[in-house]
């Protein structure tokens, strides 16, 4: 049987009301396309999250800023090597419970999956380096001008075939 | 997991997961059911061939245990809206105030 998710089945009443209307709201424009240039097992994979993860010797994500002006948040992001694990991370996040990713990093950003399917041959490799950044982003000036192309410019440098964006 | 929402914005492929916030790829130390996910979105990511394109995962969430998935506390803007509810048209139609005007407290 085929499944269609929910988008709304995990949001309280007011919240759910106020995402669909969000959905109304998204402006139609060309879908950006690269198709893939080779089979997922040549690929080079790298994945980008929206959890703020960063490393514990990284500088944290800044929370005050959202705290101080609920419009805005922390526009900058953080590399994670493909090696990290759960103990080498603080997460983030102020619109969901943090606890389950500082559990098991993989919740949210499966770096150590990624690594078995390297192991397994399902994917070329785990790219060097992976990324997060904050996931509210009401104001995205900073995010699209400056984060955005930084986290690019890297990908082009480790040669990176295909990114998973992975929502929180 | 919100589908409809991250279409909406015109993203190049999509790969659906009914899980709860903060659970994308599944339960802490649930490596089995964690590889699955990530397998089935790298294979829709090979499989799909026309842009704007979602599979809905199979995956179901069935889970006994009572998950509290919500943060701590209430986000900022939630707090800031209680209080201010007249910003609720701008929040909703995701035109936040201007930088110079005041949003705190």
């Amino acid at each position: 049987m085929t499944k269609t998710v929910d988008s709304y089945r995990f949001l309280d009443g007011i919240t759910s009301r106020m995402m669909k209307h969000w959905a109304t709201l998204g402006s139609p424009q060309q879908i950006p396309w690269s198709p893939l240039a080779k089979p997922i097992s040549q690929c080079t994979v790298s994945m980008v999250s929206s959890a703020g993860i960063a490393l514990k010797s990284d500088q944290p994500f800044d929370e005050e800023i959202e705290r101080r002006d609920p419009w805005s948040s922390d526009p900058s992001y953080r590399v994670l090597p493909r090696t990290t694990a759960t103990g080498d991370v603080r997460v983030y996040h102020l619109h969901i419970n943090t606890s389950f990713a500082q559990q098991d990093l993989n919740c949210v950003m499966p770096l150590e999956r990624l690594c078995q399917l390297e192991a397994l041959g399902e994917i070329a490799r785990s790219a060097p380096s992976h990324y997060s950044y904050m996931g509210y982003t009401v104001r995205p000036d900073v995010l699209l001008r400056q984060t955005v192309p930084a986290i690019i410019g890297r990908l082009r440098q480790e040669q990176v075939d295909a990114v998973v964006l992975v929502p929180v | 997991m919100m589908p409809d929402l991250t279409q909406s914005v015109g993203v190049s492929r999509l790969a659906a997961i009914e899980h709860p916030f903060g659970l994308t790829l599944g339960l802490p130390g649930d490596a089995a059911g964690q590889l699955a996910v990530l397998r089935a979105t790298l294979r829709a990511l090979e499989e799909i061939s026309q842009p704007g394109t979602a599979v809905h995962l199979p995956f179901e969430w069935e889970t006994r245990e009572k998950l509290n998935v919500y943060p701590p506390e209430a986000p900022p803007i939630a707090r800031f809206l209680r209080r201010h509810p007249w910003y609720l048209p701008k929040f909703l139609n995701r035109t936040p105030p201007e930088i110079s005007e005041p949003a705190a407290s």
